[in-house]
């Protein structure tokens, strides 16, 4: 017999902020920031893991949100795109990507930066077969990745 | 899409949560990191009352090193199997397979045995409910005949876990556990060799730990892996080698196993067999990948030919072994 699935409050730890939640259990991370939070930055691309548009930092380590339970997150600080910036000043990963046009239908950035501000809080200086293989998981379909891996370059360059 | 609805269920210990199997058997889903079951639920290839999180069951991660062996929790997840020192140091193609896993965000939360134990995969199954519903349901969806092999009886779905090949290779064991008992087998005894149901693992039974013990005296291992695109993507075809050598200097143990290459990860006992009583420099690693060549299965059910993936399956044997000699080698041999 098959019982009826109920809502859970949760509270989840979103760029520093806490929000009480009342959702499904069967509702992704990526679900809830977007319609319930009011969060689009992360974006829904493949919805099966591949393309990394969806990425946010859990702990401080990217991951998938479109697999990954919401209720899975309680207790863990999530840092999306939106927690980067310092009211109107970009984080220094922002200002390179728009200085070195590493940005054209912007659908995949915000997954490249977080995935890269992971990569420069543990490595601040990376090589650049550092920076592509910590991006590797990332799918853009416009740059060809060149300018993108520049920018990440250059803001490992910035001190901060 | 949308995931279905679930029952969800959060054990605190290992207790509980092979209580809850017991009870529920039958009709509940593990996640432990969730990149596979997830997109599993949402393809609907299974709609489980329950699903029971792994996350917050305590002692359920980590890496320990016990007399003989290191032991690694279930729940660890690839990313800390392959930047763990105690694996890297001794047992090299476990760390190389945990870093050629998919890509770096989901080696964050993806576990040691969620790979593990992953369903076998085939181009025919894992679709979405829409496509799967444009053809009769295969073998593995309890459907009469193969979609892949029109008519087939037998279901070839390819177990395409980068984990079990080393793990295997080292002689690894899992610990499985259910509310009247626990008992440990060789990795390489949890595979049934049945597409339909790849896992010979009773339903009210845990995976919490695999023992990896500790070789002796000189030796070497390797894995290499062909995937579409190096970032992300399943194995095609995989191969892991581990080598070690007497005190003569003569390889005296050779574990060669394949994946990709049917439902179950499958040891090359022929080529092992060609690699043991020889110097490594005598060693032919072309006649241990011809072996694994001769031994693997594989059908047109991935991205790529099956007949393309068998040669590849030599290419990576061989390339493993390769590495396993210069291993071998260099730790001065």
């Amino acid at each position: 017999m098959r019982g009826k699935a109920e809502k859970r409050s949760i509270s989840l730890s979103v760029n520093g902020q806490v929000f009480a939640v009342s959702t499904y259990a069967h509702r992704t991370l990526l679900e809830v920031l977007r319609e319930d939070l009011g969060l689009t930055g992360a974006k829904e691309s493949c919805g099966e893991g591949a393309c990394g548009t969806c990425t946010v930092l859990l702990d401080g380590l990217p991951v998938r949100s479109c697999l990954l339970l919401a209720v899975e997150a309680e207790g863990k600080a999530i840092t999306t795109i939106e927690g980067l910036a310092s009211g109107p000043r970009l984080h220094p990963l922002q200002d390179a990507f728009v200085e070195h046009h590493a940005i054209q239908c912007g659908f995949c950035t915000p997954g490249m930066i977080l995935t890269a501000k992971a990569l420069l809080d543990r490595t601040p200086h990376p090589t650049e077969e550092e920076i592509r293989r910590a991006l590797s998981g990332n799918i853009c379909r416009c740059t060809g990745y060149a300018k993108i891996v520049e920018a990440v370059k250059a803001a490992s360059q910035v001190e901060p | 899409m949308r995931l279905p609805p679930f029952l969800y269920l959060a054990p605190r210990t290992e207790k509980e949560a092979v209580e809850m199997l017991s009870r529920y058997r039958g009709k509940v889903g593990i996640v432990a990191g969730g990149t596979d079951m997830v997109n599993r639920l949402r393809q609907r290839l299974v709609s489980p009352a329950y699903v029971m999180s792994l996350k917050g069951v305590e002692h359920f991660r980590g890496i320990e090193s016990r007399k003989g062996c290191i032991v690694i929790s279930a729940g660890t997840t690839l990313r800390e199997v392959g930047e763990s020192e105690a694996v890297s140091g001794t047992f090299t193609a476990l760390a190389e397979a945990a870093g050629l896993v998919a890509a770096p965000p989901i080696r964050n939360v993806a576990t040691i045995g969620g790979n593990l134990l992953q369903n076998t995969r085939c181009l025919f199954y894992n679709q979405s409910e829409l496509v799967r519903r444009a053809a009769s349901p295969c073998l593995k969806e309890g459907g009469e005949t193969c979609v892949a092999v029109k008519g087939g009886r037998r279901c070839s779905s390819v177990y395409q876990g980068d984990m079990a090949p080393p793990l295997i290779a080292f002689g690894a064991e899992a610990v499985l556990r259910k509310a009247s008992g626990r008992r440990r087998v060789p990795v390489a005894d949890l595979f049934s060799g049945d597409g339909r149901h790849p896992f010979a693992i009773e339903e009210d039974e845990l995976l919490t730990e695999i023992r990896l013990p500790l070789p002796k005296g000189t030796f070497a291992s390797s894995y290499r892996k062909l995937r579409m695109r190096s970032g992300l993507d399943y194995p095609l075809a995989s191969s892991a080698i581990f080598l070690s050598l007497s005190k003569k200097g003569v390889i005296d143990r050779a574990r060669l196993v394949i994946g990709a290459a049917g439902p179950a990860p499958l040891s090359v006992t022929g080529g092992a067999a060609l690699l043991t009583g020889v110097r490594p420099e005598e060693a032919d690693p072309e006649g241990a990948a011809g072996q694994a060549f001769r031994e693997a299965g594989a059908i047109d059910n991935l991205l790529l030919p099956g007949a393309y993936r068998r040669k590849m399956v030599k290419v990576v044997a061989r390339r493993a072994v390769e590495a396993a000699l210069v291993g071998l080698r260099g730790v001065g041999a």
